[in-house]
């Protein structure tokens, strides 16, 4: 393949990837109430949209909040499994390790259609606990697939020399394994909370009040009034996930934190 | 001299124990297996007039329903191959011309990850529709008279779904084609193999691991994805995903919905099986 | 001064991994301040009992008794031992001096204390100077010793050292061999050395004890296990032999005994035995390439050809071909042998440069 047409591929490439999102962060800043592209004006209504237009704000925050909350009970639940199971020769351990990962492997849509039914007949209700659990059995594997792989490559002499010199389990556990499993917790922590984010399927059914995610609020915002706020909410998100990512990266070192 | 002394029940040194895995199992016990278990037999009621498999046979037979199944099959496909062509020389050249760049070109591959699919597609409508760009570029262009709303098209659906399978696919080839010594495509050159030549017997073969774990992982995400064909492609593609959706809104058939969902876990764990089926006999071990 | 070292005794420890027997029952007596090395192929064991030793592993029999007190149902981090493992161990998210003063922290050590006692270590190893870099900086001999001084920082009663040179190049092995047996005498630690390397075991411990699948073969003085072993797997083990089946034929002067050799008929080879030989009996003797004298070919001795010769620095390698013995004999010569023309010779030993083997067992 002549490297020249691959460079000019490349470039292609490139712009294909970001040009629909760039389009959006133009939108957002039209004049038109209409979704033109080119803008005919520059405004930034649509961003004062957005506060009046409480739906939006509130879905956000309940957003962020599942996102988080959902990927440290994931961690919680994950971590201690994934540490006894990675160098388990047990006949079941494998069995057990792909019960944990298949959450992902289950279309997001029949998850959570499943769960709503389950859950309104143990008389959970639509409540944002429901959705917490739902998009706990979401997290879970992306942690446990990253955990799981990371404490494989460490050397278990490490946890053998703390032992031998004099390090209980939990002295063992605290200081030398947690620290070093610790950027495959981030890295599948960072996993979780995007898919959570972005979850439409899981959220969709558990909608009410105060327990819609941003997604589903978008989706039936664009299905009622179609204007240029989706474009501004969206661009806010992305803004909130990439300073998110920045500030991880200037505390301590994404590179550090997810080198797996 | 006296017999060695027998040790039973010392307990070996382990550091997480077995019942480190007992809260999540309980809690995937109850808030996975036996919801989708509940799931499977909602979708075969005992007292429906038809008898037990009645949704599972509308589904299979009823012409309607067919044409849904085998489009959603047809989608997929399409969009899966579509997405290896598109992602595979980006995979190969992040491999191998990137260098510095590689960095760059990784963050650009994953940065749509930070933005909501819904963001995506959206942009993919605002480009597309009547009022949007490509048709202001033809127009301005002369190559068009009236604007066409290309984003009412099935190719704005096939669109999307690449523009959103395709980072994976790349990140599932560029793992494996990492693996895959310079040195032995090296060698082929200098046995005398031309670059197409080198290519397409020791370069591609190599990745196959890769190709396939992208496109099993691309084929079931577009199994599963309704949201580019709610929003793209008006109405023109209809899939299973969008048709529990559009059952789960308009008619609340609980048991058909389950019926179809059941389905669509079933296409996924055949698609898995077959990739371990297929990486296990393809006897490159990584 | 030296502190006296702890006793370290093995009665019956056996081990079975899903069924099959990996360490037969196995009976070791190890004194204060000794280096006693577990030498054996692959799969011998060794590693095995190292790590019942260490707690890692439990035995389905026997007892581990360390100065008295039989450790055998107490965890690795109750049985004051120190470990070196062959690829160093070392915790890479600590800093070096982090390392080295991790045992202590874990007893619960003051900060004042734990620096002195491990810059002391550092001291003794020579690297005081790296108490700040982190583990990767170091170079792969530098990290072994690190790990050489996080392993005594504890005072331990027994080290252990499971093939703690293997990934290190020659010329860096050998020089710390001598630099840990030098810190294992001044410390009077008891050490317990498992390798694979003879060499390595002849070097650096005061007794060795051959392994071979699962059961100890010999135990001794490395000069005893080298001179005098007592099965033929042994004599090939440690070092080269060259083994002749043959017969005895009659007792000799002063206490040597004179046996017919097989290979060829007027061969006769003679060997000291620790007891009296039945005339008649079958016997395998060894002998070390570097005991084998050459002679003019006459009757009475092998004769032999030469057929290659190789200079390997401190000595030259001759290896010969005789008529009846299908193994080609080694020959270590300080000295090039002037030879005949067309390579024939004779050869032959002294009494005491033989051995009478034993049978596997």
């Amino acid at each position: 393949m002549p490297t020249i047409l691959l460079y000019a591929y490349m470039a292609l490439f490139l712009v294909f990837i970001v040009a629909p999102i760039a389009a959006v962060v133009a939108v957002s800043f039209s004049s038109s109430s209409y979704i033109v592209f080119p803008i005919p004006g520059f405004s930034w209504r649509w961003y004062w949209r957005i506060v009046e237009y409480r739906p939006f704000i509130s879905s956000l925050i309940v957003s962020i909040e599942l996102a988080l909350g959902s990927a440290l009970a994931g961690a919680c639940l994950g971590v201690p499994a994934a540490l006894s199971l990675a160098r388990s020769r047990h006949a079941a351990a494998g069995l057990l390790s792909n019960l944990l990962l298949a959450p992902i492997s289950v279309p997001a849509i029949v998850l959570g259609f499943a769960l709503l039914y389950y859950l309104s007949a143990l008389s959970f209700g639509i409540t944002f606990l429901s959705l917490f659990i739902a998009h706990t059995v979401a997290a879970i594997p992306y942690i446990v697939r990253t955990v799981l792989a990371t404490y494989r490559a460490l050397s278990p002499n490490l946890e053998e020399s703390a032992a031998i010199l004099g390090a209980t389990r939990w002295q063992t556990l605290r200081h030398v394994t947690l620290p070093l499993v610790r950027p495959g917790v981030f890295a599948g922590a960072l996993f979780a909370v995007l898919t959570s984010l972005d979850n439409l399927p899981l959220s969709f059914f558990f909608g009410s009040a105060n327990t819609n995610t941003l997604p589903v609020v978008m989706l039936s915002y664009m299905e009622n009034q179609f204007d240029p706020s989706i474009a501004a909410i969206s661009t806010v998100q992305m803004l909130i996930a990439i300073a998110a990512l920045f500030i991880l990266d200037r505390l301590y070192g994404i590179e550090r934190l997810t080198a797996v | 001299m006296p017999p060695p002394v027998p040790r039973r029940g010392l307990r070996p040194y382990r550091l997480a124990g077995p019942s480190w895995c007992l809260p999540v199992v309980f809690f995937l016990a109850v808030f996975f297996v036996v919801p989708l278990a509940a799931n499977l037999l909602r979708s075969a009621p005992a007292g429906e007039a038809g008898g037990v498999l009645f949704y599972y046979e509308k589904l299979l037979t009823d012409g309607y329903y067919v044409g849904i199944l085998l489009e959603t099959l047809k989608v997929a496909l399409v969009a899966t191959l579509a997405s290896l062509v598109v992602g595979y020389p980006v995979a190969y050249f992040m491999v191998r011309h990137a260098g510095r760049w590689n960095g760059v070109i990784v963050f650009f591959v994953v940065v749509p990850l930070l933005t909501s699919i819904i963001m995506r597609t959206f942009g993919w409508r605002v480009l597309l529709s009547r009022r949007g760009l490509l048709n202001a570029g033809l127009l301005d262009w002369g190559l068009i008279t009236r604007p066409t709303d290309i984003a009412e098209t099935s190719i704005a659906v096939y669109i999307g779904l690449v523009h959103v399978l395709v980072p994976f696919m790349v990140l599932s080839i560029s793992s494996v084609l990492q693996g895959v010594d310079v040195r032995l495509e090296e060698t082929a050159r200098v046995l005398g193999a031309g670059r197409l030549r080198t290519f397409l017997h020791v370069t591609l073969p190599l990745s196959v691991d890769g190709i396939v774990t992208g496109c099993i992982l691309v084929f079931v995400v577009t199994n599963g994805s309704f949201l580019t064909m709610l929003l793209l492609g008006g109405g023109k593609i209809n899939t299973l995903a969008l048709l529990i959706y559009q059952q789960f809104v308009t008619t609340q058939d609980v048991g058909f919905a389950a019926a179809m969902g059941n389905v669509l876990m079933l296409v996924a764990a055949l698609c898995f099986g077959m990739q371990y089926w297929l990486l296990r006999r393809t006897g490159i071990r990584r | 001064m030296t502190k006296p070292g702890v006793p370290l005794r093995l009665d019956g420890i056996s081990k079975s991994f899903g069924g099959t027997l990996v360490l037969e029952p196995l009976d070791l007596d190890i004194k204060e301040g000794e280096m006693l090395a577990l030498l054996g192929p692959s799969g011998c064991g060794k590693t095995t009992t190292l790590r019942i030793i260490a707690g890692f592993e439990t035995p389905d029999t026997g007892s581990i008794v360390i100065g008295g007190r039989d450790v055998t149902e107490l965890p690795p981090n109750k049985r004051s031992l120190g470990m070196v493992f062959q690829n160093y161990s070392l915790f890479p998210h600590m800093s070096v001096g982090e390392n080295v003063a991790f045992g202590l922290k874990m007893r619960g050590s003051n900060a004042a204390d734990r620096t002195r006692q491990s810059r002391a270590m550092l001291e003794m190893v020579r690297l005081a100077q790296y108490e700040d870099h982190a583990v990767h900086q170091l170079s792969g001999g530098q990290q072994q010793r690190v790990a050489l001084a996080r392993a005594l920082a504890t005072s331990p009663a027994i080290l252990l050292l499971d093939e703690p040179l293997g990934a290190l190049d020659k010329n860096l092995r050998e020089r710390m061999q001598f630099e840990l047996r030098e810190i294992q005498r001044k410390l009077n630690i008891t050490s317990i050395l498992v390798t694979h390397d003879q060499e390595e075991a002849l070097t650096m411990s005061d007794r060795i004890a051959v392994m071979r699948r699962g059961a100890v073969v010999q135990v001794g003085h490395p000069t005893d296990v080298y001179d005098r072993p007592r099965t033929r797997f042994v004599s090939e083990f440690l070092g080269t032999a060259n083994v002749f089946t043959g017969t005895v034929a009659q007792a000799g002067d002063a206490g040597a005994w004179i046996v017919t050799l097989d290979a060829q008929p007027h061969a006769q080879g003679k060997t000291f035995a620790p007891e009296p030989l039945a005339v008649g009996r079958r016997v395998t003797l060894a002998v070390r390439p570097e005991r084998l004298v050459i002679v003019p070919p006459r009757d009475g001795v092998i004769r032999a050809m030469v057929k290659d010769l190789v200079f390997r620095g401190s000595y030259f390698a001759y290896e010969l071909v005789a008529d009846g013995h299908d193994q080609p004999i080694f020959l270590y010569s300080q000295t090039r042998q002037i030879l005949a023309e067309d390579g024939r010779v004779g050869l032959t030993w002294a009494p005491e440069s033989a051995v009478v083997l034993g049978d596997e067992a």
